[in-house]
C-alpha cells in the first residue's frame, strides 16, 4: 500500500523539521503539521545560539525553506491533530486545518493588507512584547509567506479585503478537516516556558524590567520588538546593571519542576556575552546554583565568557527582587556563598532563566495518539536507554524537547533518530513485515 | 501541721534593708519566714523576679524601699511603686492574689516597724494559705543530640538543601545581620558541627516566619528544624535571649498548676452574652495578661476580646468562655519547653471537652496556628474545628450575613501575620472582610501575603537591634503606603511594634507612632 510510506510529523520546530527533511530525503512522504501560522518554532525566536554565537534565524530559515519547497513535505501550518486510528504501517490521521481566512494559493505575502489592518495586538511571537496586526505573520521569515487573520481580535472591518491586490482574503473560509493516511507518526511539540509569575519574589508581571530570557532574546534580535536595541522596556534607557537569575522553577521539590532544563546555563552565558557585544560598559551577573554546562565546548564557552567578556559569576540564588520605593530602580538580594555574606545590589534589568517545561497540550495529544507521559508531562519513551524516542504505541516516535530537557544540537540529533525509527517501520510494513 | 509560710524580701540597701539591721540590732523580735535579698534600690525590682519567686514557691513577696521623697536615686522607689501596682495586676489574673505581694516604705531607723510588717505580713499569709505553686528539681532526661538531630534534618527536608543562599538572600534578620544565615546552620547540621548550632545564638535568631520556607526550592522546613533544635539548645542562651524577662511565659507555666485559678474574665463587658458551654467556644488567649504586661504601650488591648465578643453577638453567636482558659502553648512549642506544652495541650482539650465545644474560634493567629495544627500533631487526635475569627466573618461576608451599621473613609494596610499567613495560609479573608466595611479602601505593601516580612519578633525570643530593624522595616513599607491606619490580626504584632515607642531616645516618631489597629477591633468598630 502506498499511503502506509507517508509520515506524519507533529510540530515545526526544529526537531520535527529535521526529522520531516530527513524521511524526505530518502523517499518518504511527509505531513508537517504545525499549530502556529508558520513552522521554525523556538529556535526562529533565538537571537543567536551557542557555543558558536551563529545567527538563529540565520541557520533556521534556508532548513524552513526547504522544507517548503521539498517535493515530499507537505506543510500543514495553523492545523491541529483530530483524531487517529489504526495502527503501525497504517494509522488514519485527521488533522484540523483552521482557517486562516486567506486563500494560501493566492496570497504573495506582501503585507499590504497589514499596513491598513487597524487592530493591534500584541505579537506572541515576541512573547507579547512587540505588536502585530489582527491580519499578520508572525515573524518577517515566516514559512509559508502567507498572511493569518486571527478571528478573535478581527473586527471585520473588511479593509484588508479590499486592499488585497490578489483577491486573498476570503472570509468565508470554514475549518477544515484533512484525511491522512500514514505508515509512522513523529512527536515534537517541543517545550513552553514555566510560569515566572509563579516565583513570585522575582517580581516577574509586577516590575517592567524583571523579564524572562526568552522575552530578552525578543530584545536583542533584530527583529524583535525593539529592532535588536538593548533598552529597558520601563524607560528606554540603556541598562547600566542586567543580572540572570538561573533555576526559576527549575531543579525545585516545591512550586516548580524538579529537573534542570539543561540549557539555561549556557544560553545565560550566551546573552550575557551578546549584553557586553551590544553595550561593553553594561556589567553583567548570572546569579547561579551549580553551573550545569556539560555539552561539547560549554565550559571553554563559560571560561571565555568569564575572561574575555568580563561576566560576573555569583554562586547564589537570590531570594528576592524588590523595588527601590525611591529610585525605582530594582534590588536583588542575595547571600554570596562563597562569601558567606548577605548581600544586595542595584539591577538595571533581571532576566529570568525560567524552567523549559513540556508542553500542557501533551497531555490532550498523548490522549489522542495513545501515549504515556511521565509525571512532568514528557512524552515517556519505552525504554530510557535503549530505545529513547520509541513509545508504548508502536509507529510513533518522539524528538526533541517534548522527549526530555534538551538543546538544539541534541533535539536534531534525536530528530535524526527518530525519523530512521520510523524509516523502518515504512519499510518494514511496505514491503509486507520481516521474512 | 500547717507549712510555715516563706517570705522573699526585696529590700533597699539604703532604707529597708538597714531598717533590717536595726531591728536586728536592737533585738526587736520577728518571725524567721522571711529571706532577704538585699538590692541597692527597690527601683531595681523587676516584676520577673516577682513572678520567678511565686513560681518556685514563695508564698509572699515583700519590696521593701525608701519613704517618697528619700530615694538615694531620687525617684527609683516610685517606678518601684509604679511596676509593683502592674504586678499586682499579674497576680490577680493568675489567681494568686495581689495580697501575696506587699511594698512597704521603710527607712533606716524604722526597725520597729520592719518588724512589724513582717509579723503582720506573715500573720496575712498563714490566713491565706500556702501558695499552690512549689518548686520542682528540673529534671532532665539525656537527650542524643546527634542523633536528634540527624532526626530533625531527615524530617524537615534539610537534607535536601542546595546550599543556593535562597533563604539568607529572603531572610528579614540575614539582611541586617551577616552573622546569621539559615543556609550556614544549615550547613554546619549537616557537617556534624551539631554542638555549635545548638550552643549558638543562631537558633534563637531565627524568627520562624516561613519566609525562607516560602522560597526555598527544596523545600526545607528551616523553622520546623529550629524548632526542633531547641529543645536541646543552651537553655542559659535562651534565658538570656527572652525578652521581657520571660514573664509571659512564666505565667503560662503557671496557668498549670491545678490549684490555680485565674481570675481573667474582667474585661468582659456588661450585658455580653456568654456562656459556660457551648458549641462554639472563643479561645481568649492571653491578651488580659498582655493588657498588664504592656500597659505603658496605650495599645488597649481589652478592646481586641470585647470586639470579638460583640461581633459574635451581632452575629447571633452566644460564645462559650473559659473562666479559667489556658495559654495554648505556643511560646512553649517554639522555645523548646515540649513537657509543658504537652501538658497545656492536655488541659486545654479537656476543657474543651468539658464545655462541649466542637468549634473553637480565636482572634490569635498563633492560638489559631497552635490549636488548629500542633496540637493534633502531638496529641494525635484533635477533633475540633478551629476557625480564626477573620474566617468566620468572610464566610458570613459571603452570605451576606455580615452586615455594618457605620463605615469609615479611611485607607487601610494590612499586615499578613507569618502564624496565619506563611504558616497556615491564611491570606484572603481578613482582606475580604476589611474591603466589605462600608468606605474603608484596602491597600496593599510591595511585600504581602506569601511574601510580607515578620513583624520583627516571635515567642518573645531575641529582641535586639536587628530585630529593631525589622519592625522599623515593616512599619516604614505600611507607613508608605500612605495608609491611616495599620491593620493586623495579630496582638503581638501590634505589641512588638509598639513597643519601639518606648525606646531611648526615641526613634523616627512619625513611623512609631502610626495608628493601628487590631482586625477584630476595626471590625467591631463598624457596627453597633
Amino acid at each position: 500500500m502506498k499511503a502506509n510510506e507517508s509520515v506524519l510529523v507533529i510540530g515545526g520546530g526544529i526537531a520535527g523539521m529535521q526529522a520531516s527533511l530527513d524521511l524526505a530525503n530518502r523517499g518518504s512522504k511527509v505531513y508537517l503539521v504545525e499549530k502556529t501560522p508558520s513552522i521554525g518554532g523556538r529556535m526562529a525566536q533565538l537571537d543567536k545560539t551557542f557555543p558558536t554565537m551563529d545567527c538563529s534565524i540565520c541557520i533556521l530559515a534556508p532548513k524552513m525553506i526547504e522544507c517548503l519547497r521539498h517535493p515530499n513535505i507537505t506543510l500543514l501550518t495553523y492545523s491541529e491533530l483530530q483524531s487517529v486510528k489504526g495502527s503501525a504501517g497504517n494509522f488514519r490521521v485527521e488533522v484540523l486545518k483552521k482557517p486562516r481566512f486567506i486563500d494560501e494559493n493566492k496570497c504573495t505575502g506582501c503585507g499590504e493588507c497589514a499596513q491598513y489592518c487597524p487592530t493591534e495586538v500584541p505579537n506572541e511571537f515576541d512573547m507579547n512584547l512587540g505588536i502585530r496586526k489582527a491580519i499578520y505573520i508572525p515573524f518577517p521569515q515566516a514559512v509559508p509567506l502567507k498572511y493569518t487573520i486571527d478571528e478573535e481580535n478581527c473586527i471585520k472591518c473588511r479593509l484588508c479585503q479590499k486592499i488585497c491586490k490578489a483577491g486573498a482574503v476570503d472570509f468565508d473560509q470554514k475549518p477544515e478537516t484533512v484525511n491522512l493516511k500514514v505508515g509512522a507518526i513523529i512527536v515534537a511539540t517541543g517545550f513552553e516556558l514555566f510560569d515566572a509569575g509563579r516565583i513570585r519574589e522575582y517580581g516577574y508581571g509586577k516590575y517592567r524590567d524583571v523579564l524572562t530570557s526568552l522575552e530578552f532574546e525578543r530584545l536583542l534580535s533584530a527583529s524583535g520588538p525593539i529592532g535588536g536595541h538593548l533598552l529597558r522596556l520601563s524607560d528606554g534607557c540603556v541598562p547600566r546593571r542586567i543580572a540572570f537569575i538561573q533555576c526559576v522553577g527549575s531543579r525545585s521539590l516545591k512550586g516548580g519542576v524538579q529537573f534542570c532544563s539543561s540549557s539555561c546555563c549556557v544560553y545565560a552565558t550566551k546573552e550575557a556575552i551578546l549584553v557586553r557585544e551590544h553595550h561593553p560598559e553594561c556589567e553583567v551577573y548570572i546569579f547561579y546554583n551549580e553551573l550545569k554546562v556539560f555539552g561539547k565546548g560549554f565550559q571553554d564557552f563559560v571560561k571565555r565568557a568569564q575572561n574575555e567578556w568580563g561576566v560576573k559569576y555569583i554562586r547564589a540564588l537570590p531570594g528576592e527582587v524588590v523595588e527601590d520605593p525611591k529610585t525605582h530602580s530594582l534590588i536583588i538580594w542575595y547571600e554570596d556563598t562563597k562569601e558567606n555574606m548577605t548581600k544586595n545590589t542595584e539591577i538595571d534589568l533581571v532576566v529570568l532563566c525560567p524552567a523549559l517545561v513540556p508542553r500542557i497540550a501533551n497531555k490532550e495529544l498523548a490522549g489522542i495518539l495513545g501515549l504515556e507521559l511521565d509525571k512532568y508531562g514528557f512524552f515517556k519513551p519505552r525504554d530510557v536507554l535503549y530505545t529513547p524516542v520509541d513509545t508504548n504505541v508502536p509507529g510513533i516516535f518522539i524528538c526533541g524537547y517534548c522527549q526530555g530537557p534538551k538543546d538544539i544540537p541534541e533535539s536534531v540529533a534525536q530528530a535524526s533518530g527518530a525519523a530512521a525509527r520510523a524509516a523502518e517501520v515504512i519499510a518494514l510494513s511496505s514491503s509486507g513485515g520481516v521474512r | 501541721m500547717v507549712a510555715e509560710p516563706k517570705i522573699v524580701a526585696f529590700l533597699c540597701n539604703w532604707c529597708a534593708y538597714a531598717g533590717a539591721d536595726l531591728a536586728g540590732v536592737s533585738r526587736i523580735g520577728y518571725p524567721p519566714n522571711i529571706r532577704v535579698i538585699r538590692v541597692m534600690c527597690s527601683g531595681r525590682v523587676d516584676p520577673a523576679f516577682i513572678i520567678r519567686a511565686f513560681e518556685t514557691g514563695a508564698d509572699g513577696v515583700l519590696v521593701g524601699g525608701c519613704h517618697p521623697g528619700t530615694c538615694h536615686y531620687v525617684s527609683g522607689n516610685l517606678e518601684a511603686e509604679k511596676r509593683m501596682e502592674n504586678t499586682k495586676k499579674l497576680l490577680k489574673l493568675i489567681g494568686l492574689g495581689p495580697e501575696r505581694l506587699r511594698l512597704e516604705w521603710i527607712s533606716a531607723s524604722e526597725g520597729g516597724k520592719f518588724a512589724q510588717v513582717v509579723t503582720e505580713f506573715t500573720e496575712e499569709l498563714r490566713k491565706m494559705g500556702p501558695n499552690p505553686l512549689k518548686a520542682k528539681a528540673k529534671m532532665e532526661a539525656p537527650i542524643n543530640t546527634k542523633q536528634a538531630i540527624s532526626e530533625a534534618v531527615k524530617k524537615t527536608n534539610v537534607q535536601y538543601c542546595l546550599e543556593c543562599g535562597k533563604c539568607s538572600g529572603s531572610c528579614p534578620i540575614s539582611k541586617v545581620n551577616d552573622a546569621f544565615s539559615p543556609r550556614r546552620v544549615v550547613e554546619r547540621s549537616l557537617l556534624g558541627f551539631e554542638e555549635r548550632v545548638l550552643s549558638g545564638t543562631d537558633l534563637w535568631t531565627c524568627l520562624t516566619c516561613f519566609l525562607c520556607t516560602e522560597r526555598c526550592p527544596s523545600d526545607v522546613r528551616f523553622p520546623e528544624f529550629v524548632r526542633a533544635c531547641r529543645p536541646m539548645a543552651s537553655v542559659e542562651l535562651k534565658e538570656e535571649l527572652c525578652a521581657h524577662r520571660g514573664i509571659p511565659m512564666a505565667l503560662s507555666r503557671m496557668m498549670l498548676n491545678p490549684k490555680i485559678k485565674q481570675d481573667r474574665m474582667g474585661w468582659l463587658p456588661e450585658g455580653a452574652e456568654i456562656s459556660k458551654r457551648g458549641d462554639m467556644l472563643y479561645f481568649v488567649g492571653c491578651i488580659p495578661y498582655f493588657d498588664v504586661i504592656f500597659e505603658d504601650f496605650n495599645l488597649e488591648l481589652l478592646k481586641i476580646p470585647q470586639s470579638v465578643v460583640k461581633i459574635l453577638n451581632n452575629v447571633g453567636i452566644k460564645p462559650a468562655l473559659l473562666s479559667n482558659e489556658k495559654c495554648c502553648g505556643h511560646d512553649m512549642l517554639w522555645t523548646g519547653d515540649l513537657e509543658n506544652f504537652e501538658k497545656l495541650a492536655k488541659k486545654n482539650v479537656a476543657d474543651f471537652k468539658r464545655a462541649r465545644a466542637t468549634r473553637i474560634v480565636t482572634a490569635c493567629p498563633e492560638c489559631y496556628r497552635t490549636l488548629k495544627k500542633d496540637y493534633a500533631e502531638v496529641l494525635g487526635n484533635f477533633d475540633f474545628e478551629v476557625l480564626h475569627i477573620s474566617e468566620l466573618l468572610s464566610e458570613l461576608v459571603d452570605k451576606g450575613e455580615l452586615k455594618f451599621d457605620a463605615g469609615f473613609s479611611k485607607k487601610v494596610v494590612y499586615h499578613d501575620p507569618c502564624r496565619l499567613g506563611r504558616h497556615m495560609g491564611v491570606y484572603e479573608p481578613p482582606r475580604k472582610v476589611i474591603t466589605s466595611i462600608p468606605g474603608v479602601g484596602l491597600l496593599e505593601m510591595g511585600r504581602n501575603r506569601e511574601n510580607a516580612i515578620c513583624c520583627g519578633v516571635s515567642s518573645f525570643m531575641s529582641c535586639n537591634k536587628y530585630s529593631k530593624e525589622v519592625r522599623m522595616d515593616r512599619l516604614r513599607e505600611a507607613k508608605a503606603t500612605g495608609a491611616d491606619l495599620l491593620v493586623t490580626t495579630c496582638p503581638k504584632c501590634q505589641i512588638h511594634w509598639r513597643c519601639l515607642t518606648t525606646e531611648k531616645p526615641p526613634i523616627d516618631p512619625e513611623i512609631v507612632t502610626m495608628e493601628m489597629r487590631d482586625f477584630s477591633v476595626l471590625v467591631a468598630e463598624a457596627m453597633r
